[in-house]
């Protein structure tokens, strides 16, 4: 049952499955409000997110009944460390500032 | 869900005037927030420094314009940064001053984190594809004087 390997190039050379990549980012869709989004058979849709299954850039989860597309990609685990990241650098800066104006305010 | 903004409800004692010239002054902002070249003109642009974080993609670099002044109000600035050669995050940093019982609510909000534009992840799929292309352009050319040769 070895599933034969797709390039992820072909599979994001085409540009409905950018799309696709590009509304799933936003949020988790299921197959069918995905293939909302395009003018195509749902056959066709499918055969998409099979190509983007297999090449390793989405994973499918079975929630009930519906199938739920979501991405699958380091690159958001990246963007995630981004936003922790300035989070906590926030946090520490702006508790600097407050040091620092108590401190100035202490003085007069 | 993946948070896309990064939101801080602070309160100083202080009044707007005094905290909005902690948020504007170059050598103040060096004190607390960053080094920099900050000037408060509307389409300023301006550099903040800190240490590189490799493991980000982040060089320490922070390329910012001034986008909106409302003095002792309100400022707001973009925040892009990455590696040195793709700016992995192009996001909005907004500054509002609030009176607030003789002193001031400062809300920080850090937006636009969360677009594919701005991830590493399409870059990369972006210049992987790119790279791709050149890749089979050069092995078509390669493989074309082969194919004449045998076709003649």
């Amino acid at each position: 049952m070895k599933q034969q390997a797709i390039d992820p190039f072909q599979a994001v050379g085409d540009p409905n499955r950018r799309q696709m990549l590009r509304l799933l980012s936003r949020e988790s869709l299921t197959i069918n409000a995905l293939a909302e989004n395009f003018d195509m058979t749902r056959p066709a849709v499918s055969k998409h997110i099979k190509i983007l299954y297999t090449a390793g850039f989405i994973s499918i989860e079975d929630i009930g009944r519906e199938r739920h597309c979501m991405l699958k990609q380091s690159g958001f685990k990246q963007l995630q460390q981004w936003i922790d990241y300035f989070d906590q650098f926030w946090a520490v800066k702006l508790k600097k500032l407050e040091d620092m104006l108590s401190e100035k305010t202490k003085k007069l | 869900m993946m948070k896309k903004m990064i939101k801080y409800n602070w309160f100083f004692e202080q009044s707007p005037e005094t905290v909005w010239k902690y948020l504007t002054t170059s050598e103040l902002m060096a004190q607390w927030l960053m080094k920099n070249d900050f000037e408060l003109l509307l389409g300023h642009k301006f550099m903040f420094k800190t240490n590189a974080h490799p493991e980000l993609d982040f060089d320490g670099k922070v390329y910012c314009e001034i986008l909106e002044i409302d003095p002792a109000r309100k400022l707001v600035y973009s925040w892009k940064c990455g590696d040195g050669l793709a700016m992995n995050l192009d996001s909005i940093v907004t500054w509002i001053l609030i009176p607030k019982n003789e002193g001031t609510e400062l809300i920080l909000e850090h937006s636009g984190l969360g677009e594919l534009k701005n991830t590493m992840l399409f870059q990369a799929m972006n210049k992987g594809w790119d790279e791709n292309v050149r890749v089979k352009m050069g092995n078509l050319f390669n493989i074309k004087p082969q194919n004449e040769t045998t076709g003649n």
